[in-house]
């Protein structure tokens, strides 16, 4: 039996770490499987890849054990470019990996490097675009493309490489779910329909264990599980490391049988089985918390656009009232990011007013709009501007000319709430991911704003990660800040929100409790948004009385052991 | 205003990258040899026109606007300080003084002069404007072997020949003075022309190795992501609170700083992800086979202008040579005179 990519005893340290990355690693991958490897962040899973591709150890340096064969060549002897012949790679940040000028180039550029003659490239482009449904995008610039076309994009160039084998590390993580549904598609096409080696990470386990024939979980540099995916999924969740998506656990609880499954076949099964019985609930969707009724951002109005050919925004009225979470949902390109620099005036609109606590945000300036309204962006990185944390933390107070008493008790407090009060003295760059986002966020608590805006704080994050930012901004809104988030994961948003706004072609398209919208699945599919996984499956039992907005797997259970015949 | 890659599907656009680089220099010999007021000013209105064919006026104006007060300078030096002997003398700047003599000499010569900075100027805009900068890099890198042997021997042969012309034309008395017979005097400047050919031929076939190269065109395709981060991270600055345009100077320079640093870590990233992204896709697989998918294919259009352009600078030169190279300042001159 033939092997395509084999670890045997792997040990890798990155230069100048202490800890593995890799620990002992052993993995053989049979031609035309397709494996999922998984795992929270920091656990090895991308050295794990770049290892395949020999980016590990002729890229990256530092000290590594055992042998790495891909289809009998030995990484430590071939060179990257040779085993990008053989290995396709896509990395997560689809932008990060164009490096031409325009879309044909970029699927030309492989290609190219091997030598092969033009008519074949012509070809190979031709092909390529064709199987990720790119074609009349030949001339198109690849950084003014969605992020879904981005990354097919990068798919394409990959393809045209003709590889045997490919790997995936979270292609999906840095897309909407519009772009995430197109991606998906073409690994479906280029990989698995035609028998090609898949090695994909993901987080995103609802949409890949169905295409997957054997799931690895790693941790801490190790691999924690390995097996096919029934036999995975039936051995439990590790707390921390792998959680089960809800419809798996949802099955092994009522049906007893672990495979992945369609909501619709939950359903149907659990149906065929059971007569179904229903219950009272209570379906009101609105039941929002007491907040105060002061209005806090009133936006009467505005109109924007970029050039004259579209429009952004187009008559945009709004009023957030004081002590209101907001998730403001959209696909991208919608204006959500377009809207919410309005209020801080880093944009002014052509038509239309913008009201922050009473300011007129047209006259006021955006530094001193800053003190009212903290801003958070996608990526930390563009927003730290120090070396030390503790130095990080207080810049802002000096810019805004806080009295140097205060800094200390303001620092504290700003650590405190987001939980990174052990970092105090530590190197910026020395932090993960989570922990950067986490303290851009903490550099804008110091100046108590009332309001705080967040531009899509958990892009690329892993879910634990994801839930420890959002359990900050619930707290941070439960202690009396208005919140506007701007966020792809329904989840958290339907699970923190009370208010949700939907933006499509610069025009707000619904505007009421988050709970109603995500009763409603049409106006959902419509605007290319996420259904919960709960609440997809609460939409299934919708006859039988569970209300369609559940979104903890916690709530639906009762309701499920409730519809079911009593046992006794 | 930084000149960039315009779009479209003008005559100048349709023009290989390497007649445009090749228009340029000409354009720029023509400017030196050139020294009438009037021809050159054609020159210029014939690019001009061709420039508001290709791309928006508004914008090419844009940028020559500009220009306009610093060349007018210029010329205006030209006219005060150019005072040959025995010029045709018409006034002093200064009235009842004996200083800055103006001669018609003068302001014909700061005319011309005004007309020369502007054709150059104008032919690189022009040739940044309409030329993809990938397509810039690639004639100047050197690639896998397009031309036979017997094509690289024509086109030797063919700019020794303009060689040749040029330097019966420029250089009559030097050859001259060559102590041999007339017919060898020719045939050891027809031969050294011939040498330089090959040589010119050779150095532009060799041109920048491909790391270079592709480096090149991997750098204009980042300008515009470059710039988009920049924004992004002022953004990210202003939306902290700092007045990224302070009136304070001190303060202006604070805030610099602190836009230095996301900036350059960010474009640190950026260029570990490009390598990353093209060490994945092969780039050192055997990078001096690589091919290349864009092709540089000279149409007929092509070889009309260099033809026009080389026919351009044989003529001023003939004239320069039959001394009538300067009718504007003749015709003026005899006007007055007369």
């Amino acid at each position: 039996m033939t092997i395509d990519i084999e670890f045997q005893n792997v040990t890798f340290y990155y230069e100048g770490s202490n800890t593995p990355a890799l620990k002992d690693i052993n993995l053989s991958i049979k031609p035309g499987e397709i494996v999922l490897i998984t795992g929270p962040a920091g656990s090895g899973k991308t050295t794990l890849c770049s290892c395949i591709n020999g980016l590990v150890p002729h890229f990256h340096e530092g000290n590594f054990e055992g042998n790495v064969l891909v289809r009998n060549y030995n990484t430590k002897k071939a060179r990257i470019g040779g085993l990008a012949s053989l290995v396709g790679m896509v990395f997560q940040d689809p932008e990060s990996q164009l490096v031409t000028s325009s879309v044909a180039d970029e699927v030309a550029f492989g290609p190219e490097n091997f030598g092969i003659p033009r008519q074949d490239i012509n070809e190979r482009v031709e092909t390529a675009l064709k199987a990720t449904r790119l074609q009349g995008y030949e001339e198109r610039e690849p950084f003014n493309l969605s992020g879904g076309e981005q990354q097919a994009c990068v798919i394409a160039s990959v393809y045209a490489l003709q590889p045997e084998i490919y790997v995936m590390d979270e292609p999906l993580a840095n897309l909407d779910p519009a772009g995430r549904a197109q991606v998906l598609r073409l690994i479906v096409d280029v990989a698995k329909k035609r028998g090609k080696t898949l090695v994909i990470v993901e987080h995103a386990l609802e949409e890949v264990i169905p295409l997957v024939d054997r799931i690895v979980v790693m941790h801490q540099g190790e691999i924690v599980r390995d097996g096919t995916v029934e036999d995975v999924l039936s051995s439990g969740d590790l707390p921390q490391v792998f959680t089960r998506p809800p419809i798996i656990r949802l099955a092994e609880k009522f049906l007893h049988q672990v495979k992945p499954m369609t909501p619709e076949n939950f359903y149907e099964e659990i149906s065929s089985r059971h007569r179904l019985g229903t219950v009272q609930a209570d379906n009101s969707t609105s039941g929002e918390p007491n907040v105060n009724r002061d209005p806090i951002i009133e936006i009467k109005d505005i109109s924007y656009s970029y050039n004259q050919e579209k429009e952004a925004l187009k008559k945009i009225s709004l009023t957030i009232q004081e002590g209101e979470l907001v998730a403001l949902l959209g696909r991208n390109g919608s204006g959500k990011t377009t809207l919410v620099r309005h209020i801080i005036g880093l944009i002014k609109p052509s038509e239309g007013k913008i009201f922050v606590r009473g300011k007129d945000v047209a006259i006021t300036p955006t530094h001193e709009l800053a003190q009212d309204v903290g801003f958070c962006f996608q990526n930390p990185n563009h927003q730290i501007v120090t070396f030390k944390v503790r130095e990080e933390v207080m810049f802002g107070l000096k810019a805004h000319n806080v009295p140097p008493s205060e800094y200390e008790e303001r620092i504290h407090d700003a650590l405190e709430i987001v939980d990174m009060l052990d970092y105090i003295e530590a190197e910026v760059f020395d932090l993960g991911k989570g922990q950067k986002q986490r303290l851009a966020l903490a550099s804008v608590l110091t100046l108590k704003p009332r309001i705080l805006i967040i531009d899509e704080p958990t892009t690329g994050q892993d879910p634990q990660m994801a839930e420890g930012i959002f359990n900050i901004i619930k707290n941070l809104n439960e202690m009396g800040t208005t919140v506007l988030m701007i966020t792809h994961q329904m989840e958290y948003a339907a699970n923190y929100a009370h208010r949700a706004i939907v933006l499509r072609s610069g025009e707000i398209k619904f505007d009421g409790p988050i709970k109603t919208l995500i009763s409603n699945r049409i106006f959902m599919e419509e605007n290319y948004l996420d259904l919960p996984e709960v609440t997809k499956i609460a939409g299934q039992f919708k006859e039988h009385g569970i209300p369609s907005w559940l979104v903890k797997i916690d709530d639906i259970i009762p309701y499920i052991q409730n519809i079911l015949p009593k046992i006794d | 205003m930084a000149i960039e890659f315009q779009k479209g599907s003008s005559l100048l656009h349709e023009l290989d990258a390497r007649t445009k680089l090749l228009m340029f220099i000409g354009i720029t010999l023509l400017a030196v040899i050139i020294v009438d007021p009037i021809i050159m000013a054609i020159i210029f209105a014939l690019l001009y026109y061709l420039g508001t064919k290709a791309i928006d006026t508004k914008l090419l104006n844009k940028n020559l606007r500009v220009l306009v007060v610093i060349f007018s300078t210029f010329s205006l030096f030209q006219i005060l300080f150019f005072t040959p002997d025995n010029s045709y003398f018409l006034f002093h700047l200064i009235p009842f003084t004996e200083l800055v003599p103006v001669t018609v000499q003068g302001i014909i010569r700061g005319v011309a002069v005004f007309f020369r900075f502007f054709s150059v100027v104008l032919s690189v805009h022009l040739m940044l404007y309409t030329t993809a900068p990938v397509d810039l890099a690639l004639t100047i890198t050197k690639r896998e072997k397009d031309f036979q042997l017997r094509t690289d021997l024509l086109i030797s042969l063919l700019i020794g020949a303009i060689f040749f012309v040029i330097s019966l034309l420029e250089f009559n008395q030097e050859i001259k003075s060559i102590a041999l017979s007339p017919i060898l005097q020719y045939l050891i400047v027809f031969v050294a022309c011939l040498l330089l050919s090959f040589l010119v031929v050779r150095m532009a076939s060799h041109g920048l190795p491909p790391e270079m190269g592709v480096a090149l065109t991997l750098g204009f395709a980042t300008v515009g992501i470059l710039s988009k981060q920049t924004q992004k991270i002022t953004d990210a600055q202003k939306a902290r609170g700092y007045d990224v345009q302070p009136k304070n100077l001190i303060k202006r320079i604070q805030v610099l700083t602190a836009l230095l640093l996301p900036i350059f870590v960010a474009t640190l990233e950026r260029s570990q992800d490009i390598a990353i992204a093209i060490l994945s896709r092969g780039f050192d697989y055997n990078i001096g086979k690589r091919t290349y998918r864009r092709q540089l294919v000279f149409h007929r259009i092509d070889f009309l202008v260099m033809g026009v352009i080389i026919i351009l600078i044989l003529g001023s030169l003939s004239l320069n040579y039959l001394n009538i190279g300067n009718p504007t300042e003749q015709a003026i001159l005899s006007l007055l005179q007369g």
